[in-house]
């Protein structure tokens, strides 16, 4: 374990190396640089426009910019935003509370309905149910994150109004920001209806972002089940005279598990990119939105370190779910 | 009153060319504190009939029987809530697969104590201290210290006790083992066995012993069963199975074996294999593989028929000289 753990770490490093390779390249690659976004149309001298860009150093060699900023960043400076000179990773860690609220509740949502449909689908193979879950979850796994959000919005916010279109709490209602989960922090203001109108900002984005992992662990978790109720330890585990419910759930979940948790972690990958398109369609200020912006901008120290911190965030939830795995698989303990 | 009695036991497992009749017309009966042994070769359905009276078999098999009772109670109609009490507690079984059987996830001591939690069998408090007595009675060294051993850090050997142990941790009157030593290693094979006997011997079980090792049979069982694609076709004392098989496919069971074939270049051996899903034939179902068969088995059915104990399912049942009887045309000639 310690050995795959420290084979894991080794890799970090050329992994970060990579993703800063890349969103450096390809922000370039999208014409027009930050001050030509800001200063273009308000019709400055080509003359001023050359000074700014040599005073943020986009004049030297793209290699040379590249290393500067690795540099930079091995010493653990992200930068500042050229459009709002504050710091990369100050704005990350403000707004990084608002998409961690959201994956964790769409992620919840996802484990809490698609684990069990897929196991009830497991135990009722080829039911009516079975099928039908199946069917959906087809569907679901390939849902267009734009589409459907923009459909629940229509169908649940303006036509029947149960819910609020965008951002996460009521203008109306003042939470003093704490810890940066709404949830949290409206559950400790003094404001009875903040909870409320929280949980109505949030269901709709949760619904939307946790779609596709719902889907995607359903059929996950009815496959493994499938396999692990053909196996000769589940009919020991009957011929010791266990109900039907402690054979499913002691004996094959705990099995059928192992596989589904790698499927889980890998889908947070999946999840933060659904959310920078939730976050845009329902207006969530977290990172997603900022990062979109920060494409539109052009501001590339804010694409890149949101990159790499996001990046990051992947390539450590994976790493947890490899310890996860081990725990759940005495196999591959030590 | 028989430990366990079954008649007319059927399971049909549907498949995409209809339904396959995998067991059909089994019927056994097992005394208290008796060994039977079943034997046939694989896919004869004897594991799928001993699954069938412990009510294992699974969706979607369809188990049905003319009478199925264990110890007087009826398991039919026994809703399945009163019968899981029976499974696992009066009546218990082990596998072939050891390795397979436990599940990987949970340490063997767990495992052992799960039955006599669900059951009740020991207040919970005394638990832990069973499964170690469980463990050294079925000769697992040191058993204190192995509760925690998951089952892929043991042997074979050393699971399939633990298997037994599980097994007998609620002290059944009825033990049924499917090939419990297939998988083991020659020179451990001998030591489950006997650890099985003694253990037989010693609580007065029940115990059906599945096989294919006749010579397993000639040492164990006080009576046999010869099962072929799924059919009862001959039960006898042992002793009297050995000397006079009736069924032709005992007797060919009993010339294949080794001992039996001294002085022989090769040892003979059954030519074909038992009939699977798709090439059942019609009559008897040992038919294409019989020297004796007739017209009359291409196209009738044939009965178990003899005295009680001593049946067997064929138009020419063979004498003790191994000639057929019953009007067949060589024994005319
Ligand atoms: N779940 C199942 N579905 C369909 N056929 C089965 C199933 N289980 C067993 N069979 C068939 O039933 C027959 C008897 O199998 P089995 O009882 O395992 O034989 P054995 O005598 O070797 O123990 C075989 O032909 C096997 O293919
Ligand atoms: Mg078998």
């Amino acid at each position: 374990m310690i050995r795959f753990l420290l084979r894991r770490v080794a890799l970090i490093l050329p992994t970060f190396i990579g993703v800063t390779l890349l969103s450096f390249m390809l922000i370039r690659l999208v014409p027009g640089d930050p001050i030509e976004i800001r200063f273009g149309e308000r019709g400055i001298s080509a003359e001023r426009l050359a000074e700014l860009r040599h005073e943020a150093g986009f004049d030297r060699p793209l290699w040379r910019q590249f290393v500067a900023y690795e540099a930079q960043v091995a010493q653990g400076d992200l930068g500042t935003s050229v459009v709002t000179h504050d710091s990369v990773w100050g704005e990350f860690i403000t707004l990084f509370p608002a998409t961690i609220e959201l994956s964790v509740c769409a992620i919840l949502f996802a484990i809490a309905i698609g684990l069990p449909l897929g196991v009830i689908a497991a135990v009722r193979r080829g039911s009516v149910f079975d099928y039908g879950l199946m069917g959906l979850s087809v569907t679901g796994a390939s849902m267009p994150i734009f589409w459907w959000g923009l459909m629940m919005i229509l169908v649940f916010s303006v036509a029947l109004g149960w819910t609020p279109v965008s951002g996460r709490i009521s203008d109306a209602v003042y939470v003093v920001p704490w810890s940066g989960f709404m949830l949290i922090d409206a559950w400790y203001s003094d404001d009875a209806g903040a909870v409320r109108s929280a949980l109505s900002h949030l269901i709709l984005p949760t619904i939307v972002l946790g779609t596709i992992p719902l889907a995607t662990i359903a059929r996950m978790t009815r496959s493994s089940m499938l396999e692990v109720l053909g196996e000769d330890y589940i009919r020991t585990a009957r011929a010791k005279g266990l109900g039907t419910l402690r054979v499913v759930v002691v004996h094959a979940l705990r099995n059928a598990l192992i596989p589904v948790v790698t499927v889980i972690g890998l889908q947070v990958g999946t999840l933060l990119g659904g959310a920078i398109l939730t976050e845009t369609v329902f207006s969530w200020p977290g990172v997603g939105h900022w990062l979109i912006e920060s494409i539109q901008r052009r501001d590339y120290p804010v694409l890149q370190g949101g990159t790499l911190l996001v990046a990051t965030l992947v390539m450590l939830v994976n790493l947890g779910v490899d310890l996860a795995y081990g725990f759940l698989n005495p196999r591959i303990r030590r | 009153m028989p430990l366990l009695e079954v008649r007319d036991l059927a399971v049909a497992f549907p498949t995409a060319r209809g339904t396959f009749r995998a067991v059909d017309g089994v019927e056994m009966v097992v005394e208290a504190g008796e060994v039977l042994c079943v034997v046939g070769e694989s896919g004869s359905g004897k594991s799928v009939s001993m699954l069938a009276a412990m009510g294992l078999i699974g969706w979607p098999g369809r188990v049905s029987a003319g009478t199925l009772r264990f110890d007087g109670t009826d398991l039919l109609t026994l809703p399945p809530r009163r019968r899981r009490r029976l499974v696992g507690r009066d009546m218990a079984m082990i596998f072939q697969e050891p390795m397979s059987s436990l599940n990987p996830c949970y340490p063997v001591g767990w495992q052992v104590g799960e039955a006599l939690r669900v059951h009740h069998a020991v207040p919970r408090a005394e638990v832990r201290g069973r499964v170690v007595e469980l463990l050294g009675k079925v000769g697992i060294p040191a058993p204190a210290t192995r509760l925690g051993a998951f089952p892929h850090q043991m042997s074979g050997g050393m699971n399939q006790r633990v298997m037994i142990a599980m097994a007998i941790s609620c002290n059944p009157r009825l033990l049924i083992a499917d090939e419990p030593t297939t998988a083991l290693d020659v020179t451990i094979q001998k030591q489950i066995l006997d650890l099985l006997l003694g253990l037989q011997r010693e609580r007065g079980m029940g115990l059906v012993l599945i096989t294919h090792d006749m010579g397993v049979v000639a040492e164990t069982a006080q009576r046999v069963q010869v099962m072929y694609a799924g059919q009862m076709v001959e039960e006898a004392p042992t002793a009297e199975l050995f000397a006079a098989p009736r069924h032709p496919y005992t007797a060919a069971l009993l010339e294949a074996l080794p001992e039996r074939a001294l002085g022989r270049r090769r040892l003979p051996t059954i030519p074909g294999v038992v009939p699977g899903i798709a090439d059942r034939p019609g009559g008897c179902l040992f038919n294409p593989r019989c020297r004796f068969a007739t017209p009359r088995c291409l196209a009738e059915v044939p009965k178990l028929a003899g005295p009680a104990g001593r049946r067997a399912r064929c138009h020419y049942p063979l004498d003790a000289a191994g000639r057929p009887t019953g009007g067949h045309p060589d024994a005319a000639a």
